[in-house]
């Protein structure tokens, strides 16, 4: 039977962003398959080095664009760290409520791309409108909607505005029934079900020995959260507990996602509770001094890390980015190989890829 | 506050052990300059859960695979490459979950000859950091399978991050 | 063009046949002839452009295409809130089945022949429109050594939107602009005029 390479992008409605999969089937089985990314590469690690730390941060927050609030996050935690930076207790809780409501949004996000690629394009309506209240309440607080230049270093630029923690607090009770009707919604679908159940298996030695972090990691079975396990910011301070699972398929990784939602739900009603009166900002030095720094948090992507090196002046001498997504990617040939052209849809819409931080 | 969990086939779950403080950093350590006593150096805890080394480059894949597999490293998060006036350095960022460390391993190469060996056999999460790597810095890494261009088109000529690359940024 | 030499024994029962190109040749001429350069094909025209107009500029598909962060505005300017579809905007998924490119990020040098190509295999009427700063001038990186600053360089541009990112209402703005330009340039399907 004669096999054939086939380019899946890079303008295809699947691809979320752009970057072309080629995959060589045999029938309709795939029998192999090649990401090609670089589509999008801008440079950013070149541009950083002819900016000040402070003009880095809008430009940190291009890097993924449905999640910005967590790379320039990342982004001051690293310049903090090379510094000495020590960040007053308010700004770390806000810090923290801002991040969780933008892994929802997140999440909302790719759920709703992930339901109009499987044909469910209900499921794309009822998400987006749900999204709204909290793009909302992060428009209220930094002015803008997708990229947001809030968190600065020592800090965040601003306080919080009047009622916006009861807003919070409404937008919370607000998800908790509304994830309720998703659960109903999708689980009660007997398409979406035979989709994803089965579908894109990842074995756990695959997946840790290929680097994958994030949500597909936890719906493998490694119960590693780095929130819980290597904690930064105030999340000591929060209780709160893991979502993973066993069955290392796509529904699994749609699961993890979910109960992530549920808990950062529970984690913003922590929050904002807590949060103490106080200073809002540290103001920091110009110049950073000669050494290395380095970040990592848990992205609603996975692992995002950054290293950066400081010579003494304004400006970083070399700031390098490790993008969880850039990983995952290449271990999409695992999860491929032996399916069908049409679960590539379900395979690689369950990794939640978002090219901005890929490419870089 | 966790939500249900199907019970299907598999059914072990992994759990990540908490760390007892102080113990798992003196083992490794202990461990590593047991086994690379001369080209292992400049060895130090930078805080809880961070140990910083410099290695040679002869040692490095040998220093890999005992992290991975006695000393139990299961994740490489990152490669990264920096250019200083006289030297290339490519820091390693190794993992370990059950220990909750990480290990940052610093390798040096002279300015003329910007290669080491690759660990894409070791940990497959290698393999495309250090395409990167080679693409943007160019770092030559010796048994990678497959060592092309991957973010810039394939008939670049140039290697940006450079310092003397002066065009962009 | 002689019919009966094309046609094959008027026994068998087929009177009049072509071979498929000398039969669009043949439709041409008669095409051109009779509809497109006599009063005829002015007198449709000048009944039908209005109707085809109006059909035209309410009925915009735009390709699915996203490149960067504005993709995302433009994603949620087809959702419940913004909702472009009361404008008749429904995104398509093939570039043979759309009138309008929507540009929404910066275009790099490894996209730069993939981007023109996608805009040839459009069939006119087209337009384009360069959403975000990132498209109209390379935006935040406008220095980089891997994009090209700004897609007007190699794909003609009909409608800017400046915004970084641009808000969904001025997407749906530069919709209705559209709209208004393509009233403002009638030209009859027929005539071209």
């Amino acid at each position: 039977m004669a096999e054939m390479w086939i380019n899946m992008g890079p303008q295809h409605p699947m691809t979320h962003g752009l970057w072309n999969l080629r995959i060589k089937v045999d029938g309709e089985t795939i029998v192999d398959a090649e990401p090609e990314v670089g589509y999008l590469h801008r440079g950013i690690e070149k541009i950083c080095e002819n900016r000040t730390y402070t003009q880095v941060i809008p430009i940190s927050d291009r890097l993924c664009y449905g999640s910005s609030m967590s790379w320039s996050h990342l982004y001051c935690l690293t310049v903090e760290d090379l510094m000495g930076i020590e960040v007053p207790e308010r700004a770390e809780y806000i810090r923290v409520a801002v991040l969780e409501m933008q892994r929802i949004a997140s999440h909302l996000m790719w759920l709703a791309a992930y339901a109009a690629d499987l044909g469910a394009m209900i499921g794309f309506i009822y998400t987006m409108r749900d999204r709204e209240i909290w793009i909302d309440l992060l428009q209220a607080l930094t002015g803008s909607r997708i990229t947001y230049n809030y968190p600065r270093i020592g800090g965040v630029a601003h306080d919080l505005p009047a009622n916006w923690d009861r807003d919070a607090l409404r937008a919370c009770d607000y998800m908790d029934k509304k994830l309720k009707e998703y659960e109903d919604l999708f689980d009660g679908s007997k398409v979406f079900m035979m989709r994803n159940e089965g579908v894109g298996i990842l074995k756990k030695e695959d997946a840790l020995n290929l680097g994958v972090t994030g949500p597909p990691l936890r719906a493998s079975g490694v119960k590693y959260d780095l929130r819980k396990d290597q904690p930064y910011s105030v999340y000591p301070e929060i209780d709160f507990q893991p979502c993973y699972h066993t069955d290392r398929d796509c529904y699994a990784r749609y699961k993890v996602r979910m109960d992530e939602m549920a808990m950062s739900c529970h984690i913003i009603r922590q929050a904002i509770k807590k949060m103490p009166k106080g200073k809002w900002r540290v103001v920091a030095p110009r110049n950073g001094p000669v050494g290395t720094g380095l970040g990592r948090v848990e992205d609603p992507r996975g692992e995002g890390m950054m290293y950066l090196v400081g010579d003494g002046t304004d400006r970083p001498y070399r700031l390098k980015i490790r993008s969880p997504i850039f990983v995952t990617v290449s271990a999409a040939p695992k999860m491929l190989i032996g399916y069908k052209v049409a679960d590539v849809v379900a395979i690689m819409g369950g990794l939640d890829m978002c090219i901005g931080e890929t490419d870089r | 506050m966790v939500a249900r969990q199907k019970r299907t086939m598999t059914g072990e779950i992994e759990e990540a052990p908490r760390r007892v403080d102080g113990q798992p950093e003196e083992s490794v350590i202990r461990h590593l300059l047991d086994m690379f006593p001369s080209t292992l150096t400049d060895f130090k805890k930078v805080r809880d859960g961070l140990l910083r080394a410099k290695i040679e480059r002869r040692d490095l894949y040998k220093a890999c695979k005992t992290l991975r597999d006695i000393l139990g490293f299961e994740h490489l998060s990152m490669i990264s490459a920096v250019e200083y006036d006289d030297r290339f350095e490519i820091v390693y960022h190794i993992t370990s979950y059950s220990k909750g460390l990480l290990v940052e391993l610093i390798t040096t190469t002279p300015k003329d000859d910007p290669s080491v060996d690759s660990i894409s056999s070791i940990w497959g999460g290698a393999n495309w950091q250090e395409r990167e790597s080679f693409d943007l810095m160019g770092i030559k890494f010796n048994g990678h399978p497959k060592l092309e261009r991957i973010l810039l088109p394939k008939d670049y000529v140039y290697f940006p991050l450079r310092k003397d690359f002066k065009g962009g940024g | 063009m002689d019919l009966k030499a094309s046609g094959t024994d008027p026994s068998v029962g087929q009177v009049i046949a072509f071979k498929s190109r000398d039969f669009l040749k043949w439709w041409d001429g008669v095409f051109e002839g009779v509809l497109r350069r006599s009063p005829v094909g002015s007198g449709v025209d000048l009944v039908t452009k209005d109707f085809f107009n109006w059909a035209t500029r309410n009925s915009i598909y735009p390709l699915h295409f996203g490149i960067m962060c504005c993709a995302l505005e433009m994603a949620v300017a087809s959702a419940p809130r913004f909702d472009a579809q009361r404008f008749g905007v429904i995104y398509r998924s093939t570039p043979r089945q759309c009138d309008v490119l929507l540009v929404n990020g910066p275009v790099s040098k490894k996209l730069k022949p993939a981007l023109r190509r996608l805009y040839d295999q459009m069939p006119g009427p087209k337009w384009v429109i360069a959403m975000g700063e990132c498209a109209i001038s390379g935006g935040p990186f406008y220095n980089s050594y891997s994009i090209v600053p700004g897609v007007d360089q190699f794909i003609p541009v009909d409608i800017y939107i400046p915004g970084c990112p641009a808000r969904p209402e001025a997407l749906i703005d530069a919709f209705i602009k559209l709209q208004k330009l393509i009233k403002e340039n009638k030209k009859g399907l027929l005539t071209g005029k």
